[in-house]
């Protein structure tokens, strides 16, 4: 085929000429390393931003969410006053929250909707309760935000679905904190000062009762006057609408002295006389308006989630991602006085490990710092799931679902059978999520897609045109080199496969060195490490019907930075070197090409 | 081993005819004029002879050089060579030849100046010997005949021209062939030099029997051949034996 041992030395000994046309290989496929792993980097900080989930163990989340429409049309009153609710945050869920498979959606959402809203307006400060005026107040309410949580059998149920390998149940919640001081409240209420005029009727008197009082007061006339015979005109002699007879009837011109008048009661029925006691003011409504007193209240809000301590590969929050600090402990009675914080919010927060956390009285020891990666729903601080449950009387109940899928083709199917299996379900899969996301990175990873391919051919190209050119002016510069061995009996194959031969020697070079300048590249592209945004709107926890409230939503957005990477695959590798290869195939045949036209007879000729 | 097993003479008896050329014309267009390099060549080499070209730079003595070293072939007329026609053969067979038949020794060398002295022969024998050590036992052989077994290892650079060109004529002995062509052998070589590189030559002339076709212009090289054919203008001027 060809003498390996006149193409070794060929090389070896022509180093300047082998060199140049190698590096000028090398530099070429190095760059191309260089913009493939830039891509890849881009690529990957993508895959590691994009699929949360993923990076969790988790392939698709099941939630409850309220449908955005129905939401609108709640309302949230900010209300002072001891109007129910516990100071835990009210329980009482009115129906709602589950999964029912006999219902609508549309009265599910309706139902939901009012449920969500139940739960999150608990978010009741009761000031009568907080103890006197002046006394100052810390409370954190927990709120499921537009997280409907539902009974922890759902988990079960979808356990159950085909292709689902683990289901873990997750709380995520909002957490309101208020600080303040309680207010004194007083208020004035005038009363009295009115008239009361009443229209009396007394009752009508029987025939007897007229009797006996007219001869009761004959009696007493008689003793007054002696023996006059009077008769009392005027007086009805008892129609049942008997007018006011009584008082009318003064008839005769008697005149009664001021004696005389107490003297007449006597004669009155005892109903008359009663009658006169019983006068009653009638029923009145006093209208004051009360000013609420003005208060100090600080609201704060942060997120909360819930954890399974001894599920440490799955949950919002995994194992892998502790930076510092321990895990929760698995022994629930200790757990329940542990949190974990992620490192944003405690150095936004100042907070330290093994730092005391003060929540409703009861002191969390900060016992790990967790950097979550850019997912829709990270949280501030992750208590033990069962403590999470009892601190916001959810007892028994979660709002997320975290699925891990058997085979990761599988997910869109599975989660389609989650659908069917919990209706009214929002489930979301790691790539629903990816499609949120927007940010520098994924215009950096579109510009390299597009540019950094065109780039590449590119930088290829121009490396290949010059170890063609490099290796064609050396073959001119060998032409009595190549005249000779012609002459001496060497054919044109076996010249142009010698050439080849050594220029493919060169690409093996161009090769290596271009993997190790590739290398370098791709070490100085991931320690200087451009910084590239990402953010996601994913599962957003705090949401409308919680907005009023804690004034602004938490975690709608979540944006990361990504250093850029240029991470080194094999795959890239072999890519190298196999355009280092190529390179010196073209360069050979194009040497070769030079080589074959040269005439034998050019030993003899070109003696110059 | 023994002299005459490493340089045999290659095919038929010696007296027997080589070459014979009838005609033999050679026109290289230079632009648009026709250069007439030979005009009408008839000669008979036989083998085992040993003869000079002479004549003055545009004689045509390196081209028929090149036709009698089948690197060319002739505008018209015949060319036979060991009983066959050249005249219309591919480059293949050409090569084929060359590579079989032929040893060349130029002016400048021409050795691979990437190659030791025993690569530089061994390279030769490339298309015809695939062992490779049996390509380095016989360099080293031919070597060791020209009086270079201690340069085995040495490239071309490190060598002086005479070595070089003794490294040269093993070369061109590597694949035993019927005739050896050197083009101006001595004149890149002091006068010491090319002495000593014509006693090499003629000594192996008279212990092989090869046939050896030397152009020159060097009157004291002439001198020592049997044969010298004077060219001028692309025709033969004179052919005279001593």
């Amino acid at each position: 085929m060809f003498s390996l041992s006149y193409a070794w030395n060929e090389l070896h000994r022509r180093l300047g000429r082998t060199l140049v046309t190698a590096i000028g290989l090398a530099a070429g496929v190095g760059l191309v390393m260089g913009i493939i792993g830039v891509s890849q980097g881009l690529s990957d900080a993508q895959t590691k931003a994009l699929s949360p989930l993923g990076s969790v163990g988790t392939d698709i989340i099941v939630t409850r969410t309220v449908a955005p429409t129905l939401s609108t049309a709640t309302t949230t009153t900010t209300t002072f006053g001891g109007f129910g609710g516990g100071s835990g945050g009210g329980g009482s869920f009115a129906g709602g929250g589950g999964f029912f498979g006999g219902r609508g959606n549309a009265a599910l959402n309706s139902s939901d909707a009012a449920a969500l809203d139940a739960a999150n307006s608990s978010v009741i400060t009761d000031l009568a309760k907080l103890g006197p005026p002046g006394t100052k107040f810390t409370h954190d309410f927990f709120v499921p935000g537009t997280l409907i949580t539902f009974p922890s059998k759902a988990v079960s149920d979808v356990a159950k679905v085909k292709g689902v390998t683990s289901a873990v149940g997750a709380l995520s919640l909002d957490a309101l904190h208020e600080t303040g001081t309680v207010p004194k409240i007083t208020a004035s209420v005038k009363t009295g000062g009115q008239t009361i005029s009443a229209s009396v009727k007394p009752p009508v008197l029987t025939a007897a009762q007229q009797a006996a009082e007219r001869t009761c007061i004959e009696g007493l006339i008689n003793k007054q006057v002696g023996s006059t015979t009077t008769t009392i005109a005027g007086s009805a002699p008892g129609g049942p609408t008997g007018g006011g007879g009584f008082g009318g009837g003064g008839g005769g011109g008697f005149r009664f002295g001021a004696g005389a008048s107490s003297a007449f009661a006597k004669c009155l029925t005892p109903a008359q006389k009663a009658y006169q006691q019983n006068v009653v003011v009638p029923e009145q409504t006093v209208n004051e308006v009360l000013n609420p007193p003005t208060t100090n209240t600080k609201t704060s809000t942060y997120t909360v989630a819930g954890v399974n301590p001894s599920n440490t590969t799955s949950g919002l929050v995994t194992k892998a991602q502790l930076v510092k600090g321990t895990w929760l402990s698995t022994t629930p009675a200790t757990a329940a006085t542990q949190v974990l914080v992620t490192t944003a919010y405690a150095s936004q927060e100042g907070l330290k490990l093994d730092q005391t956390l003060s929540i409703n009285s009861v002191k969390y020891k900060i016992v790990g710092l967790v950097n979550p990666t850019l997912t829709g729903d990270v949280s501030d601080i992750y208590f033990s799931l069962a403590n999470l449950q009892t601190l916001s009387t959810n007892q028994s109940r979660v709002n997320e679902v975290l699925v891990s899928v058997a085979n990761a083709k599988d997910v869109n199917a599975v989660a389609k059978a989650i659908k069917k299996e919990l209706p009214g379900a929002t489930v979301l899969t790691s790539k629903s999520l990816a499609d949120q996301v927007t940010g520098s990175l994924s215009n950096a990873r579109k510009l390299a897609n597009d540019l950094g391919g065109a780039l590449a051919v590119v930088v290829l190209l121009a490396a290949f045109l010059i170890a063609g050119l490099l290796t064609l002016s050396s073959v001119s510069k060998r032409v009595r080199e190549i005249g000779s061995l012609r002459a001496i009996g060497w054919s044109r194959g076996r010249v142009v496969r010698q050439i080849m031969a050594e220029t493919i020697g060169i690409g093996v070079i161009g090769g290596v060195v271009g993997i190790g300048i590739g290398v370098v590249i791709c070490l100085i592209i991931g320690a200087v490490g451009p910084a590239l945004s990402v953010s996601s709107t994913g599962l957003a926890v705090g949401a409308s019907s919680v907005s009023g409230l804690v004034h602004q939503t938490t975690s709608a957005t979540v944006a990361t930075t990504v250093h850029l990477t240029a991470p080194i695959r094999v795959f890239t590798i072999v890519i190298a070197f196999v355009g280092a290869l190529l390179g010196g195939l073209i360069a050979g045949v194009v040497g070769g090409w030079r080589a074959a036209r040269l005439s034998p007879s050019s030993a003899l000729r070109d003696l110059g | 081993m023994t002299e005459a097993s490493t340089v045999e003479s290659a095919g038929s008896a010696p007296g027997s005819p080589l070459y014979e050329l009838r005609g033999v014309t050679r026109t290289f267009a230079k632009g648009s004029v026709a250069v007439n390099a030979l005009r009408g060549i008839d000669l008979d080499i036989n083998r085992g002879e040993m003869l000079v070209l002479e004549g003055p730079s545009g004689s045509g003595k390196s081209t028929l050089l090149q036709l009698l070293g089948a690197l060319d072939t002739p505008t018209s007329g015949q060319i036979r060579f060991a009983g066959r026609s050249l005249e219309n053969e591919p480059d293949q067979v050409l090569t084929e030849i060359r590579s079989k038949e032929i040893g060349f020794v130029f002016q400048q060398f021409n050795l691979i100046p990437t190659l030791s002295a025993d690569d530089n022969v061994a390279i030769a024998m490339v298309p015809r010997e695939p062992s490779r050590d049996k390509r380095s036992a016989r360099a080293r052989e031919l070597l060791t005949q020209v009086g270079l077994e201690h340069r085995f290892g040495h490239l071309p650079s490190r060598l002086s021209g005479g070595e070089q060109q003794r490294v040269a004529i093993a070369r061109a002995l590597a694949n035993r062939p019927e005739v050896i062509i050197a083009d101006e052998p001595t004149g890149n070589l002091d006068s010491d030099n090319a002495k000593e590189f014509m006693t090499l030559l003629h000594d192996l002339h008279e212990r092989s029997g090869v046939t050896i076709i030397i152009a020159t212009h060097d009157e004291d090289i002439a001198s020592t051949t049997q044969r010298r054919i004077r060219l001028r203008d692309g025709s033969i001027l004179a052919d005279t034996r001593n």
